[in-house]
């Protein structure tokens, strides 16, 4: 069974990613911010973290940088709700969306998507990171 | 006092009248003397020199023997000597001339001078010695012919300078009008000038060297007029068309900051409900495909996750609403146009107490841009500069250049650096580290809004470049923004993003 770390600061949304990736068969963690994902990731091996870019304390794409550093093998998805939100998350609205995807992707999340999507495009965003249906 | 003024023409006309008024009674008093004196002269001579010889006649000849022979001679004087009366007075017995006027007495001073005594007659008396006895001989001359030719002679010189008169005064008006008619054009074009026509050129031909001199003046004052006439309309016409940008361009501007202050706004909305919905959206989902087919609550379910699909909908439309840079067109540019074109609109916000200066390479690579955002980048670095250097003169340096070797930061190889360099006040370390914050501004209130740096650091990633900052207190401030040189810049596009 794969193992998948979610990072994001909405408990609301932390549980439902949490539910329906662990209906898809997915053994699923959650942590509420960046700060406990290095030691999470250390502690059991996993395959796949989608996380939230614009969070407080540590964003995104820095989170996504070290995640890459240390763990080079885990795949990232990075996830957003788009607009601005965050001081140091600020983008001027108009150009935050092509903005901070370009950031994540360049930090080296491997695949990005905007919130809210549907059941079927999470677990089609995993598998498709996972690389299955592509082997 | 009041002083008659008339034209030049009159002028010169009056005076030569008045010269000449003076000059010719004179003249014509002074030749009357000398003509009357010479005719009297004459008259006298004449008059003397045929009494001698009449005298002689009577002295020599035998005429006072036969009173006959006698009257014979004075006869011969009233026939032929001009004379009037002509008597010989001879020891109490008098002989006369029965051909004189017979109404003409002797006065009782003889040789009397010329137009004396009133009678018109010249009288003189000559002793006469003749056999020892002496007699008197008595004539007198008619001045009446002498007198005519006087005045014959006198009214032609009168006439003759009457004549003389009219053709000066003729002279006077003519010459006086010709020297008057480059006065005149003098004044003419003057006045046009005062009257704010300056077209018209001072081209005045005249022989008088004062009037020629005195007309290349007032034409080289015209020409001066007419440069600084010029060059005034020129200012006024560039000032208004200034002014006219300026407003336009801070119209522009507000706009743009409006729409930044509305689009944070409507993002920050956004990015709230778009995290409310996902858990609506994935546990109903989830609750749908648990529930079995027959269950009542599916169609209540299913309510829900269309009515959270369009809430979705919605916010996509909100964020649509303020998203006019989001589709941005990030083209392959040539960033030297749009530094320039930035430069263009800055240069008519900044006020003259700052100098601009470019450093601009000649060839630049193209770099992945949109250049609307591009502009309003370069704009907002340099709004940010001249606020910086605010209330004193300044240097503000705008730059362009390549540069190979890669720099130490996110950009690794070849790139663009465009950078903005101020000689403000500077700033320490951690305002530094808080300049691309939203809000967070040095500033007074109502000078910013404290979004001109971070929209900057905003538009810089979208872009995917790279914005640096040095600054030093006291020196003043470089932003320095590199954009990859390559054409292959990664970006992510929109349509690659897997969404609902």
């Amino acid at each position: 069974m794969q193992n998948i770390l979610i990072i994001d600061d909405e408990p609301d949304v932390r549980d439902a990613l949490k539910r329906v990736l662990d209906r898809a068969g997915y053994s699923v963690r959650t942590v509420e911010s960046a700060v406990g994902a290095a030691a999470e990731l250390e502690r059991i091996p996993t395959d796949v973290v989608i996380t939230d870019i614009i969070m407080p304390k540590i964003d995104g794409v820095q989170a996504i940088e070290s995640i890459r550093k240390a763990f080079p093998s885990v795949r990232i998805i990075a996830i957003s709700g788009g607009g601005n939100f965050g001081i140091s998350a600020y983008q001027p609205a108009a150009i935050t969306t092509t903005a901070y995807l370009a950031s994540a992707e360049k930090a080296g999340a491997h695949l990005v998507m905007t919130k809210p999507f549907e059941s079927i495009d999470l677990i089609q965003a995993v598998e498709k990171v996972l690389g299955v249906g592509h082997a | 006092m009041v002083r008659l003024r008339t034209s030049f023409a009159s002028y010169v006309t009056l005076c030569v009248v008045a010269l000449h008024l003076v000059l010719l009674p004179a003249l014509f008093f002074g030749m009357g003397y000398v003509i009357r004196k010479s005719h009297e002269t004459l008259f006298i001579e004449h008059a003397r020199t045929f009494a001698r010889v009449l005298a002689e006649e009577f002295e020599v000849g035998v005429a006072l023997d036969s009173p006959t022979r006698t009257v014979d001679l004075l006869d011969l004087a009233i026939i032929h000597g001009d004379a009037r009366y002509a008597e010989l007075f001879d020891g109490g017995r008098s002989i006369r001339s029965s051909l004189g006027s017979p109404d003409i007495i002797i006065p009782r001073h003889t040789d009397l001078g010329f137009a004396q005594g009133g009678d018109d007659i010249y009288f003189i008396v000559l002793p006469i010695v003749h056999a020892g006895h002496s007699a008197e001989l008595r004539l007198g001359f008619d001045e009446q012919p002498t007198q005519d030719r006087i005045h014959l002679a006198l009214s032609r010189m009168l006439w003759l300078l009457a004549g003389y008169l009219a053709i000066a005064i003729i002279i006077a008006i003519i010459l006086s009008y010709r020297l008057s008619r480059p006065i005149h054009r003098l004044g003419d074009v003057s006045r046009a000038i005062a009257s704010g026509d300056y077209a018209q050129a001072l081209d005045v031909s005249t022989g008088i060297r004062e009037l020629h001199e005195l007309a290349s003046d007032l034409e080289g004052m015209r020409r001066e007029l007419v440069g600084v006439n010029h060059r005034l309309q020129a200012k006024i016409k560039e000032k208004e068309i200034s002014e006219v940008r300026r407003e336009e361009l801070q119209k522009q501007l507000q706009h743009r900051q409006r729409l930044e202050t509305v689009g944070t706004l409507a993002g920050g909305i956004a990015h709230e409900i778009n995290n409310v919905l996902v858990p609506i959206i994935l546990f109903t989902d989830t609750a749908l495909q648990e529930l079995p087919p027959s269950s009542a609550s599916r169609a209540d379910l299913m309510r829900v996750l269309a009515a959270a699909r369009r809430a979705k909908d919605v916010v996509r439309k909100i964020l649509t609403f303020s998203r006019e840079l989001d589709e941005a067109k990030v083209a392959l540019i040539d960033l030297r146009g749009v530094v320039t074109e930035g430069l263009h609109l800055f240069s008519v916000l900044a006020p003259p107490s700052i100098e601009i200066r470019t450093e601009i390479d000649e060839q630049i690579p193209l770099v992945r841009a949109d250049a609307t955002l591009a502009l309003h980048m370069v704009i907002n670095l340099c709004t940010n500069a001249y606020q910086a250097m605010a209330g004193a003169e300044g240097v503000l340096t705008i730059g362009l250049r390549y540069q190979e070797a890669p720099d130490d930061g996110r950009i690794s190889g070849p790139r663009v650096e465009f950078w903005v360099s101020d000689t403000g006040h500077g700033m320490d370390p951690v305002t530094v580290e808080r300049i691309f914050e939203p809000f967070f501004t040095t500033r007074s209130v109502g000078q910013g809004t404290g979004l001109g740096l971070s929209v900057v650091h905003g538009i810089v990633e979208s872009f995917g470049a790279s914005i640096r900052v040095d600054s030093r207190i006291g020196a003043g401030t470089t932003f320095t923004i590199s954009f990859p040189a390559i054409a292959e810049q990664y970006l992510i596009d929109d349509a690659a993003v897997p969404t609902a």
